[in-house]
């Protein structure tokens, strides 16, 4: 049974999908047992099979679904489920994040969505069950499939919100059919020239044929690549996303915020260098001199964006659109230290988006308003809560020890080799922006200021409150717990970054990028 | 707006006719994706693997059956997210459609529809089941049954539709679609293959390998058949009357 850890990694949160729809029959309490077992199921799974995509001299388990034959040339009889380093650890992260949201839902979605439990939560794993397929496909074709399972999970679980979010979706709806479209016909073309969906099939097909400077080829790499920037939310398609966001339940948002996105660029790495390959990708097309200008520009745009906001989770969502310029940067400097940034932003982004939305939800919960004004005297009210939301932020400000620090270390080390020097100016610039965010909220978190300026307080400390409204008040244990634990992974995974990098060097081996100025 | 719209509009559309020049000649033999084994695998060996005469139903329920389970589950998402959208969205009973009308059923349309129903839904039966051999399967078979349960909901009202199949049965039996798909998938890991891998079947059922798949193909395609079943309608009487399930076009 241990071999089928993989398959039971989407297993558990099908059936309990399953079962969570149909528990509302008997108990509609029963879903939210169910989901956490499901989803402790299939992080156990996803353990195993990382460690043994680490342990195996590959550094991969395949698994064959329906169990054809891989002999052929090319490869792609069946579907194939291929977990190499690479999305072993974000498949880990996607189940890790997927476990602790679901956890942290209990009072949320009894409060946001009631009589509706049983559905939210089975949306909610089928969600987790896209995403985290998505990670371990080796199939273009089921990465499409998968693709709509996380797409029209998220619409259903951003919708059931309230009406405006309903309308916030519909944009979703639309621009995200229209990413997957394009995908669709580019993996169509790519079906017509090599006759495969394996997506190593299809990189030996390419390979093998010198399909590079095919115009179908070129074609295919723009939808596929255009296809995955409208589902990333990169600037200047990230329009759907801070409206949806916002509008969502607190569980959606703290599900979808850290996760979606970030998949999206696995896809996009996983498309650059295993389907199409690295020559292909970065020397037969032009796209490489012209990518990181585009991500100065979406960068530059997205910082101005959120420091305009006055609303913590609408500024988030702003942050989660420059955080995807970092990481698209980080690939198209075409460079191994770059490369390695991107992978590690995206685990560690993961993380701090996560830690930062689970505060917010909290923070909802507690103030009823996410705007600035509301913040006042909430540190001495729960400081538990705020502590975990400020590792967060200064993870996303890139403060040592937290992980943000070194990913952005690793961005900026691949912009000084590989002499990129506009997407390293930019991403310093975008670090004090943030510094700037995120000292004006612990400010107002802090300080009597009002939003003119004037001072509410009398000094020493006082904060223009009455006892009542201070009063020691922390979030119930079923939320704090899951933003604790994110917060300890934040620093952990800063602490223990030479492991993950090293995993990550494993994967990177077998790609041949350059580790100096290559353009 | 209207015209700036179109220049995306062209620009992919010059894409995609500019793309097409490079496309291999029509039964090129020698192109890349001619002499690809996979295609040719299907082909050639559909029939020694499976016994399946319909190579489509082959590719679909077989060797690339892991993206129809999820294509169910997709159907099967689809409803959830309606009911999850209409449920309960709109309070008490809110004003009548101009439409809405409160004649009789229509005793000619009643009467044809008793007549033509059974039909429908022995036909649903014959598409779903002869799926192996023609064009036909699952999804088809579960739309005609679909269908036939919408025109019950269309000749007389909402009510008589949902008094036959009410939409906390449709849940149910469309869960069980994905239940008997993810079983049968499930079932043939515990016997000792992969998930989805059919033959295995062959330990349960007293069958050779190849008809173990050919079976094992019929009773996804009826998982199918039962999620889409259930949507079809679902979506129907959800959309129709705002998730009140009441009255209806």
């Amino acid at each position: 049974m241990m071999g089928d850890a993989i398959a039971w990694i989407f297993i558990f949160p099908l059936l309990g999908s399953v079962l969570a729809a149909l528990s509302g029959f008997v108990n509609r309490k029963l879903a939210y047992p169910i989901s956490v077992i499901s989803m402790v199921g299939a992080f156990g799974a996803g353990v195993e099979t990382l460690l043994q995509a680490i342990n195996s001299s590959t550094h991969e388990v395949s698994y064959i679904l329906g169990g054809w034959t891989l002999d052929l040339f090319p490869r792609g009889v069946g579907i194939e489920f291929r977990v190499d380093i690479l999305a072993g650890l974000i498949s880990i992260i996607v189940l890790g994040v997927g476990l602790i949201v679901t956890i942290y839902s209990k009072l949320a979605v009894e409060d946001e969505t009631p009589n509706k439990e049983s559905i939210y939560y089975s949306l909610m794993l089928l969600q987790i069950t896209g995403l985290a397929g998505i990670c371990m496909t080796g199939d273009a074709f089921n990465l499409y499939v998968l693709i709509e399972v996380a797409a029209l999970t998220g619409y259903g679980l951003i919708a059931i919100g309230s009406n405006r979010a309903a309308a916030a979706t519909f944009n979703y709806l639309i621009l995200g059919t229209i990413g997957a479209s394009l995908y669709l016909l580019g993996v169509g073309y790519l079906y017509i020239k090599t006759g495969t969906l394996n997506m190593i099939g299809i990189r030996e097909v390419i390979e093998a044929n010198g399909l590079a400077d095919s115009a179908t080829m070129q074609v295919a790499f723009v939808l596929v690549g255009v296809g995955i920037l409208i589902k990333m939310a990169f600037f200047p398609f990230h329009v759907w996303l801070p409206n949806a966001y916002c509008n969502a339940p607190t569980t959606t948002s703290c599900l979808l915020a850290p996760l979606v996105t970030k998949v999206m660029i696995y896809v996009m790495i996983r498309m650059l260098l295993s389907v199409f390959g690295v020559e292909f990708s970065f020397e037969s097309t032009i796209w490489v001199n012209w990518m990181p200008w585009l991500v100065v520009v979406a960068i530059i745009c997205a910082a101005f964006m959120a420091l305009a906001q006055r609303e913590i989770k609408r500024m988030l969502a702003y942050l989660i659109v420059a955080e995807v310029g970092y990481m698209v940067g980080g690939i198209w400097i075409y460079n191994y230290y770059g490369m390695i940034g991107s992978i590690f932003h995206i685990i560690s982004d993961a993380c701090m988006t996560l830690c930062l939305f689970l505060g917010t939800g909290i923070i909802l919960r507690a103030c009823k308003t996410t705007h600035f004004d509301g913040l006042r005297g909430l540190f001495s009210k729960m400081p538990l809560t705020m502590i975990g939301f400020f590792i967060g932020g200064f993870s996303i400000i890139g403060l040592p020890p937290t992980c943000g620090f070194f990913s952005k270390w690793y961005l900026i080390t691949g912009g000084m080799v590989s002499e990129r020097w506009e997407y390293m100016v930019v991403l310093m610039f975008s670090t004090m922006v943030m510094v700037v965010l995120f000292f004006r909220l612990i400010e107002r978190i802090h300080l009597a200021v009002s939003e003119s300026g004037e001072n509410l307080g009398k000094g020493h400390g006082d904060l223009g409150l009455s006892k009542e409204q201070t009063r020691f008040n922390e979030a119930p244990l079923v939320m704090l717990i899951p933003l604790l634990v994110s917060a300890s992974c934040v620093i952990l995974i800063g602490i223990y970054n030479q492991e993950v990098v090293n995993q990550i060097e494993i994967f990177l081996q077998d790609y041949d990028l350059p580790t100096g100025v290559d353009h | 707006m209207k015209v700036l719209s179109l220049i995306p509009v062209i620009a992919i559309g010059f894409l995609l006719i500019w793309a097409a020049q490079d496309f291999p000649e029509w039964g090129d033999v020698n192109s890349p994706a001619s002499k690809a084994a996979v295609s040719n695998h299907f082909i050639g060996n559909t029939g020694v693997d499976t016994e399946v005469p319909n190579m489509v139903t082959a590719v679909l329920a077989d060797y690339r059956g892991f993206d129809t389970m999820f294509e169910t589950v997709v159907v099967f998402i689809a409803g959830m997210a309606v009911l999850a959208i209409l449920k309960g969205s709109v309070k008490g009973n809110a004003k009548r459609k101009d439409h809405e009308v409160d004649n009789e059923p229509d005793l000619i349309v009643t009467n044809t529809v008793r007549l033509i129903i059974p039909v429908i839904q022995i036909f649903a039966f014959y598409v779903l089941a002869h799926g192996h051999v023609s064009p036909g399967g699952g999804f088809q078979g579960g739309v005609l049954m679909g269908a036939s349960f919408i025109l019950i909901a269309l000749s007389w009202d909402l009510e008589k539709a949902l008094s036959r199949f009410p939409v906390e049965k449709c849940m149910l039996v469309a869960a069980l679609g994905i239940l008997l798909y993810a079983g049968i998938g499930l079932l043939s890991m515990f016997l000792g293959g992969e998930f989805l891998d059919y033959a295995e079947l062959e330990k349960v059922l007293p069958v050779s390998r190849e008809m173990a798949r050919y079976h094992a193909m019929l009773g996804v395609e009826i998982g199918v058949g039962f999620t889409v079943t259930a949507i079809m309608f679902v979506l129907y009487a959800n959309l129709a009357s705002e998730g009140r399930l009441k009255e209806g076009l």
